[in-house]
């Protein structure tokens, strides 16, 4: 019985069971802690650049005013909050939830319905949030009846930065540009009279042409024909319009390695003074600012997107949270603090977005986040973002990115690509 | 146990307990059997391999039949095929499984004519064989990531290399993968490169064991080089050809690394989605559980179409 119970040469067979044993008892004890931390868990996305720095900062300073809660804060990369979402998709479907996470509210909050801890008594009304931010992200902040986030910063999407020396060796008053026609003329210009590429433009990823057509779409037809479209009833004719406008400028007057990079590299065309303006969300103001030689109102400047002076096209980014809370007592703890004037300084000011408050001095703020946060308080349109998450639901957004990725990424299909949009926003 | 034994065998002139006798030494002959007292070495593999590969077939499987959305569970009261005629009716899957029957076509065809091409160079005996042997294997150490950065760089519509040489022929740029028309056949081309290296080794594996004597026959023959090669090498390598011809099928179906890593969103450039970038995007972009998982069974059942004629080549030539 002894010579069978062992090996000639190797392991015991008891050793080896022991073994399997210890090892599957691990494996499991691995599998059921999954990845929730003790304390606080909080996920986000800004995982470099001025994101990292600003989400560094109101962490230190959480931590530092909250000593007694251990909390652990984890960036998930990826563009786009792609694997962000991802994981926190997985990990709620796993019913194994973190205790808040970054992301946009609106109807982006669709994709976690029935899965979110109400806030509005604990941290809304107990630190009388509702009186002090911003209607807008209020309202964009409640879902299904219950306020499940807190915002924490806003960009502006309507947004034409410009290389003041191209402007200028072109002879282009940018104050001029009242409409997409006036944009025309002056790439036309700018193509025809300097080297400057007219206009700086990702198309890696399919939502850099989305939100650039809305934003020809409310420059040409209106606001209206934008919130039209995302209630389902969009006006074609003025859809293709827009996109035929897209169409122009992406055939003569964007760089030819385009199609290969994101709005980060075409930034960096403005900034290595080669291209001449660029459109894009203010989070481009988070980098430039961090190149000491290119600077606003000297080297750069901006104007609303042509068209839509007046208009705050709206991002939202807020800390969400998601119900079976793992440390309730500490996310409520730690949503308040998103909500307070210190956070939202610190964060914005280094994030390049504006705090959602309306009780917080602007002299607080850097010069252009200054400008951008009395026109948060003080324009007379808030239209929701389409391809951040606050305008249709996250299968919508990203059909309608899809009709733009089928039809519009060169070969273009105005009207097919029109279609495609109106199908997405009816489903 | 010796005289319980011895007791039983005196009863054994009749014949409930001759069976009886014949059932429990037969048991005991089973526990003592190399099977059972091996069965801790396989037996545990073997369950944790039944439920982490097949038990997540089968559940796969099973989602497939409901209608499972969002953040819940499965309900698998209702049970449907419903999410297979939904793919059937979508221009989005016809279209990836297009793509993916295109990309699994162009690249194996390509890679295994390249690899051979290869392999019978080195195996004429070419100066620096040993050098471009380890050039041309070196690509598929590389892991699809890094394969992707590498050939974005290339592909670049503004400095890449490949443009380079298309504008000092004098040619515009050419914009390789945002062209929907090109995208594809640059993603296999890219793909050939790191992997016709793995089927030149299959190859030359495959030459290098033929016998000496052949080649020397059809020379005394006086057939050509080329000829001998097509008539006589090459057919022998009919084994060599299939398994590597599967291997490249698999990886084909499953290059949605490479595909993921060229823009780091699970919507790959225009014209390239496959199978395996729809269903990650349907299941963990938009959590379509039960559609994603259906796109998954119909990948799997494409895997094991290409694998299974390999199988019965196998079975048939007595390898199995």
């Amino acid at each position: 019985m002894v010579d069978n119970d062992k090996l000639v040469d190797g392991i015991g067979r008891r050793t080896y069971l022991g073994g399997i044993a210890t090892g599957a008892a691990a494996g499991l004890a691995g599998c059921a802690s999954g990845n929730t931390a003790d304390g606080l868990e909080v996920l986000h996305g800004w995982t470099g650049g001025d994101g990292a720095d600003a989400i560094e900062t109101l962490t230190d300073a959480f931590e530092e005013e909250h000593s007694d809660i251990d909390g652990t804060f984890e960036a998930v990369g990826g563009d786009g909050n792609v694997e962000l979402n991802t994981s926190i998709l997985q990990r709620l479907t796993n019913e194994n939830p973190m205790s808040s996470f970054a992301n946009w509210p609106g109807n982006n909050l669709e994709r976690y319905e029935g899965v979110l801890m109400d806030l509005e008594e604990d941290v809304w009304e107990a630190e009388g949030l509702k009186e002090n931010m911003q209607d807008r992200a209020v309202e964009l902040c409640t879902f299904n009846g219950q306020m499940p986030a807190v915002p924490i910063g806003s960009h502006r999407l309507n947004n034409l930065f410009y290389n003041t020396a191209a402007f200028d060796e072109a002879g282009i008053d940018a104050e001029d540009l009242g409409s997409t026609s006036d944009l025309l003329d002056a790439l036309e210009t700018i193509d025809q009279d300097t080297d400057y590429v007219p206009f700086a433009h990702g198309m890696r990823s399919a939502f850099l042409g989305l939100q650039t057509w809305v934003q020809i779409l409310a420059s040409q037809s209106g606001v209206d024909a934008y919130t039209d479209f995302i209630e389902g009833d969009g006006d074609r004719d003025a859809m293709i319009d827009a996109l035929e406008t897209l169409q122009e400028i992406q055939e003569n007057y964007i760089t030819d390695d385009a199609s290969a990079i994101g709005y980060t590299q075409a930034a960096q065309n403005l900034i290595s003074d080669e291209a001449a303006c660029i459109h894009g969300g203010n989070w481009l103001y988070g980098m430039f600012r961090a190149d000491d030689d290119f600077n606003y109102g000297e080297e750069w400047d901006w104007i609303p997107f042509p068209g839509t002076e007046g208009v705050y096209f709206y991002h939202l980014d807020a800390f969400v949270t998601p119900g079976d809370n793992p440390s309730p007592e500490e996310t409520v703890e730690w949503q308040k603090f998103v909500g307070t004037q210190e956070a939202q300084i610190e964060f914005n000011n280094l994030k390049g977005s504006v705090p959602l408050r309306t009780d917080i001095e602007s002299d607080e703020l850097a010069d252009f986040l200054k400008m951008t946060y009395e026109d948060l308080l003080d324009s007379d349109e808030y239209p929701p973002t389409l391809a951040h998450g606050l305008a249709v639901e996250p299968e919508q957004q990203n059909d309608c990115e899809g009709a733009i990725g089928d039809h519009f990424m060169d070969p273009y299909d105005a009207e097919a690509a029109a279609d495609g949009l109106l199908d997405a926003v009816s489903e | 146990m010796a005289t319980h034994d011895t007791t039983e065998a005196t009863d054994s002139t009749t014949g409930p307990s001759k069976e009886v006798v014949t059932w429990k030494t037969k048991l005991r002959y089973f526990l003592n059997s190399d099977f059972v007292r091996s069965s801790p070495y396989w037996g545990i593999p073997f369950v944790l391999m039944g439920i982490a590969v097949y038990g997540g077939i089968g559940y796969n499987l099973a989602i497939s039949f409901t209608d499972y959305a969002g953040i819940g569970r499965p309900e698998f009261s209702n049970l449907s095929l419903e999410m297979y005629r939904t793919a059937l009716a979508d221009g989005s899957f016809r279209q990836a499984a297009f793509q993916n029957f295109v990309l699994l076509v162009g690249f194996t065809s390509v890679s295994l004519a390249l690899g051979l091409f290869l392999a019978v160079l080195l195996d004429y005996g070419i100066r620096y064989k040993e050098t471009i042997q380890t050039i041309y294997l070196l690509p598929m150490a590389l892991s699809f990531v890094v394969t992707a950065q590498v050939w974005l760089w290339m592909y670049s519509p503004g400095n890449g290399v490949l443009n380079v040489f298309v504008t000092a022929l004098g040619f515009g740029s050419i914009d390789w993968l945002g062209n929907p028309r090109i995208a594809l056949a640059a993603v296999i081309f890219a793909l050939v490169w790191q992997f016709s290296g793995y089927a030149m080794v299959v190859f030359l594996a495959g030459l290098q064991s033929l016998p000496s004597d052949q080649f020397e026959a059809a020379k005394v023959d006086g057939a050509s080089t080329a000829k001998t090669y097509i008539r006589i090498i090459i057919p022998q390598l009919k084994q060599a050809s299939v398994g590597a011809a599967v291997v490249l099928m698999l990886f084909a179906l499953k290059a949605f690394d490479f595909l993921y890593a060229i823009t780091g969103d699970y919507r790959p450039p225009n014209g390239t989605d496959i199978l395996a970038t729809l269903m990650v995007r349907e299941a963990f972009q938009y959590g379509q559980w039960a559609y994603g998982a259906a796109i998954a069974t119909m990948l799997l059942l494409l895997s094991l179409s290409v694998i299974a004629p390999y199988l019965v080549y196998q079975y048939r030539q007595g390898a199995l």
